[in-house]
């Protein structure tokens, strides 16, 4: 229930090393569940590790709550054994030298709290995590799910102000996933934490989160709820970063004028777009539309055309594959579009699925 | 260009504009190192290691250097003599040790029978251990799995507890004292059976066999059979195989067992002093031996320096060797097949040879130590000659020792010292080890990694007895903060300890390596400081490394002579320097009996160990 504030961190590893985080400034609400999304090795466990306390940044403040915990200039920094927040690594770090009832109960253990107090608690915490018959067992007697919901116990006796967890689903099967997702959720509602959460899975965050930051290459992208990601990416990275199947990109860079290009020119006259600023053009293949029209509805929609190459049955949507003079184009389509290979179909695009990209390819507001 | 503005803002999130002037505020210095301390004050790796550094910096590098400045500066026993002021540079020292009239006797004559039992021990211990290196890595030997202990036995046990034996079998009338076995059953062993190059040699080739057998026994199970097949295949004779293929391949471990023997026969002290001294057969070790006793300190740091630097140089081939070896394992090891051969008709010469070998190099010699603590006239088996009174008996006839070990003061208290002495070194050895483990693990400079663990391995370069040399250089007199150490038991701890450190050190970096950092952030995400981590949790899952840790040096601490020979006084007698001392008086059922109480606490112990598991015997190994 602590409001996170980073202000202008900087961490490099090393005393000489480039900087894993360049300038990082963003805030986190109190009860907000954040993701932290971005492609490998772009700083995320860096960053939740900052958060924790277990990394120090170069440069920079943190602020809980308004109070800052780590002050680069005024030579602060409160060590991680103070600041009440809770870690699940990765790998679990279960301490395999003791019982599962002891991992749990080691932190209350060190707050002295009371005996018949911390055994309620654990048992409480155990018992709603499904995991108070394997107590008396070690880690090593458990499987991975266990293990993680050991780990989920561990953090949530203390009760911690933040919860943080660095890709805590990613080694578990989807069924186990599901049903920590959902715990996640369940936590998240009921004692109303702080929970940053990161993971490179875009669809693990867009399911959990009620706020997204995407992050690149140590640098902030986008912050913004699930639906502000997908539906207005602020950049060409986000944009093609999330969905399921990657974005259609069209450049229309000077030298590229290809049939695609044509039909982005065509689209944008036919909304009424200024083409001037825009120098890419991104569009969802589950937005894009497909048919057989006329010749006069394709005009009335501005719709282009080319030929099937593939059509894959995904269970439930199918992958069209279309090959527009040599460019390659896909397409989702949510009923059975009875293509095949070889076919003509048109391809239309709706405004509002329309993303448009400056020069310097960040998105152009329509 | 700030990607700032590029940023979305959402209700539920605002980033903050970082203006430019921010990020360009001078940061005072003063605020920052404070920001640094701060942050390191929550970790106090950096300041353990540093400690360490300090610590073993005094315990381990200033003894050597002192040992080398010793060699080349002015003694107060010398000023006449160099005519020159205490503490100047000189060349005396090492013009007497090496270039004067007796440096014949002080020097090249030791230098050349060292090189001598060195070559020969080398030679026999190859000829012994080879074979059944290969008996028990690659074929259906019977009763492998026992012979694969059984065959190590010596190496257990303290090199020169088989000298005595020798003696027992073997000696005449050259020392005085009871007689040797071969003299009771009528036949009188020359003097150079019975002393000299030949015997030294052959124990000390008996004792490092283990490390031809678990050396080329390991390379040879790693290396591939499918190699020797394709190369047979093609139309090799096995014997061309044998030379150009298993040979090369097989060269580095055979040279590193070579360089490994080698660098022990130079440290090794027991076994020539016991079996050399009475022809007056003097190696490097009992060279120095006899100029630290006649308190000849600049002449004894020269000798010690150069056994450091023949040490150090064979070593350094050895580990250069390893690498190299390393790396043919890696590529053996790539779905190696290793076949067994069938031994056949030749089962039973094989077996035969390796049960010889055994009944040789420890089977006799235990017997013979043995069966002597209980026989008034060594060798005799007459019923009325067997007696218990060298172990219990009271009013014997002799001088000193009237009256059995175990009712003699003095053995209990030789036991005693050894049990608290090499055991609160080894518990320091280990604790230490442990803790240099977790420094150079995680300490955030690697400078300072680098020199703790360099500093932590330099006496495994240095022998026994030179360490111990090093040991008077610095402690015979004070160093503050300690007052002059010598003929207190506090210089055998710490020489111990330090002796030890090269073993518990590695084995501290090899487990704190496999720990990882997690479990210990995890401790410190929950709210444990540091010391509440170190005990509750990196100690503890530690706990097997550990006891191995103290075990294995408190093992080779027991066994060991040539450390502390020379660091030993009457009254800090350990079992090893008190048999020594029995043996001088000639007391040789005493003697024996003192040394079988040995071998059965260092067998036990290194059994012990084995069990315990995680360490095994070739672990042991690189400690000495
Ligand atoms: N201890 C370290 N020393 C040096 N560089 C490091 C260290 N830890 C991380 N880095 C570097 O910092 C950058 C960010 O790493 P980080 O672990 O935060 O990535 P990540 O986003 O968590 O990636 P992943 O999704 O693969 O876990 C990477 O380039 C990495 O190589
Ligand atoms: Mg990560």
């Amino acid at each position: 229930m602590s409001s996170i504030t980073l202000e202008n961190i900087r961490k490099s590893y090393g005393r000489s090393g480039p900087a894993a985080i360049a300038n990082l400034s963003m805030e986190i609400g109190a009860s907000e569940f954040l993701c932290l999304l971005g492609p490998s090795g772009c700083g995320k466990t860096t960053t939740l590790r900052m958060i924790a306390g277990l990394e120090h940044p170069t440069d920079g403040r943190i602020l809980v709550d308004g109070k800052p915990i780590v002050s680069v200039a005024d030579g602060i920094f409160t060590v991680p054994e103070k600041r009440n927040m809770g870690l699940v690594f990765q790998n679990y770090a279960l301490w395999p030298h003791m019982t599962i009832r002891d991992n749990v109960a080691f932190g209350l253990t060190l707050r002295k709290t009371p005996d018949a107090e911390r055994d309620a608690i654990v048992n409480q915490v155990m018992t709603k995590l499904g995991i108070a018959k394997y107590a008396d067992r070690y880690p090593a007697q458990l499987s991975g799910g266990q293990q993680q919901r050991v780990a989920l116990a561990r953090m949530l006796a203390l009760k911690p102000s933040v919860i943080l967890l660095d890709e805590p689903l990613s080694n578990l099967d989807a069924k186990l996933r599901l049903e920590m997702r959902a715990e996640l959720k369940r936590i998240h509602a009921e004692a109303g934490s702080t929970i940053v959460f990161v993971t490179h899975d875009q669809w693990e965050a867009m399911t959990l989160a009620t706020t997204i930051a995407v992050m690149s290459e140590g640098e902030l992208q986008q912050v913004g709820t699930p639906d502000d990601i997908y539906e207005r990416p602020a950049n060409r990275f986000v944009a093609e970063f999330v969905g399921s199947l990657p974005i259609n990109i069209i450049n229309r860079g000077a030298v590229e004028t290809g049939p695609l290009v044509a039909w982005l020119d065509q689209v944008l006259t036919h909304f009424d777009i200024d083409a001037a600023p825009v120098a890419s053009a991104g569009i969802r293949p589950e937005a894009t539309r497909l048919g057989r029209l006329s010749e006069d509805e394709a005009a009335r929609c501005a719709a282009g055309y080319g030929s099937v190459v593939d059509v894959v049955p995904t269970g439930g949507s199918w992958i069209v594959e279309i090959d527009v003079q040599r460019t390659r184009f896909f397409a989702i389509a949510t009923e059975n579009p009875r293509l095949s290979a070889g076919d003509t179909t048109h391809f239309w695009v709706e405004r509002q699925h329309l993303h448009l990209f400056d020069r310097e390819k960040q998105r152009i507001a329509l | 260009m700030r990607k700032d503005k590029n940023i979305n803002r959402s209700d539920a999130m605002t980033l903050q504009t970082d203006s430019s002037e921010d990020t360009q505020r001078p940061q005072p210095a003063t605020k920052r190192l404070s920001y640094l301390l701060r942050v390191n004050s929550a970790d106090p790796t950096l300041m353990l290691a540093l400690l360490l550094l300090v610590v073993f910096g005094y315990l381990i590098l200033a003894p050597v250097v002192l040992l080398l400045i010793d060699a080349v500066t002015v003694h107060f026993a010398d000023i006449a003599r160099t005519k020159q002021d205490l503490g100047d540079l000189t060349f005396y020292y090492l013009n007497r040790v090496l270039v004067s009239p007796i440096s014949r006797d002080l020097f090249w004559w030791p230098l050349a029978h060292t090189a001598i039992i060195s070559v020969a021990a080398i030679v026999i211990s190859f000829l012994v251990g080879a074979p059944i290196g290969w008996l028990l890595s690659r074929t259906d030997l019977i009763g492998k799995k026992w012979f694969s202990t059984a065959l190590l036995l010596p190496y257990m046990l303290p090199s020169w507890t088989f000298a005595l034996a020798w003696l027992t079998l073997f000696k005449n009338r050259t020392t005085g004292g009871q007689p040797g076995w071969m003299e009771t059953f009528g036949f009188n062993p020359p003097d150079w059976l019975a002393y000299g190059a030949l015997p030294i040699s052959l124990i000390l080739a008996l004792h490092y066999a283990p490390f031809v057998i678990l050396l080329f026994g390991n390379a040879l199970k790693q290396f591939d059979t499918q190699l020797e097949d394709s190369a047979r295949s093609l139309g090799a004779s096995p014997a061309t195989v044998a030379r150009r293929i298993i040979l090369p391949l097989m060269m580095p471990s055979l040279v590193s067992a070579a360089t490994l023997i080698f660098a022990k026969c130079l440290g090794d002290f027991g076994v020539a002093y016991v079996l050399g001294a009475p022809v007056g057969f003097d190696v490097l070790a009992t060279s120095l031996f006899r100029a630290i006793s006649t308190s000849q300190a600049g002449a004894s740091a020269v000798l010690a320096g150069v056994i450091v630097l023949l040490g150090t140089i064979s070593i350094i081939i050895d580990m250069r060797l390893l690498k190299e070896a390393k790396r043919f394992v890696t590529i053996g090891s790539k779905g190696a097949m290793v076949r067994q051969t069938p031994l056949g008709k030749w089962q039973a010469p094989a077996f035969a040879w390796a049960l010889l070998v055994f009944i040789i190099s420890a089977g006799i010699p235990l017997l013979a130590l043995t069966l002597t603590t209980v026989m008034r006239v060594p060798g005799s088996f007459s019923l009325d000659n067997f007696t218990l009174d060298y172990w219990i008996g009271t009013d014997l006839g002799t001088t000193a020792l009237r009256q059995g070990i175990l009712l003699t003061g003095e053995f209990w208290l030789a036991l005693w010292n050894t049990v608290w002495m090499v055991g609160l070194a080894a518990i320091g050895a280990g604790v230490l080890g442990l803790l240099v483990g977790y420094a150079v693990v995680r300490s955030p400079f690697a400078s300072v990694s680098v020199a703790l663990r360099q500093i932590t391995f330099l006496p495994y370069l240095v022998p026994g007895i030179a360490f111990a040399a090093a040991y008077l250089s610095m402690f015979a007199v004070a160093r503050p903060p300690l007052p002059a150490l010598y003929g207190t038991p506090i210089i055998l701890v710490l020489a111990i300890l330090a002796d030890q450190m090269p073993f518990a050190s590695r084995a501290g970096i090899s487990s704190m390596m496999q720990l990882g950092r997690e479990p210990e952030e995890a401790g410190q995400i929950v709210g444990a400081g540091w010391f509440r981590r170190m005990r509750s949790i990196v100690l503890p899952i530690q706990r097997n490394a550990l006891v191995s840790a103290i075990l294995l040096p408190f093992i080779s601490g027991i066994k060991g002579l040539s450390l502390v020979v020379v660091l030993a006084v009457p009254g800090t007698d350990l079992l090893t320097t008190y048999a020594i001392r029995l043996v001088d008086y000639g007391y040789s059922q005493a003697a024996n009996a003192v040394v079988v109480m040995l071998c059965v606490v260092a067998f036990t112990g290194t059994m012990l160990v084995q069990k315990i598991g995680k360490a095994n015997l070739s672990d042991g190994m690189g400690s000495k």
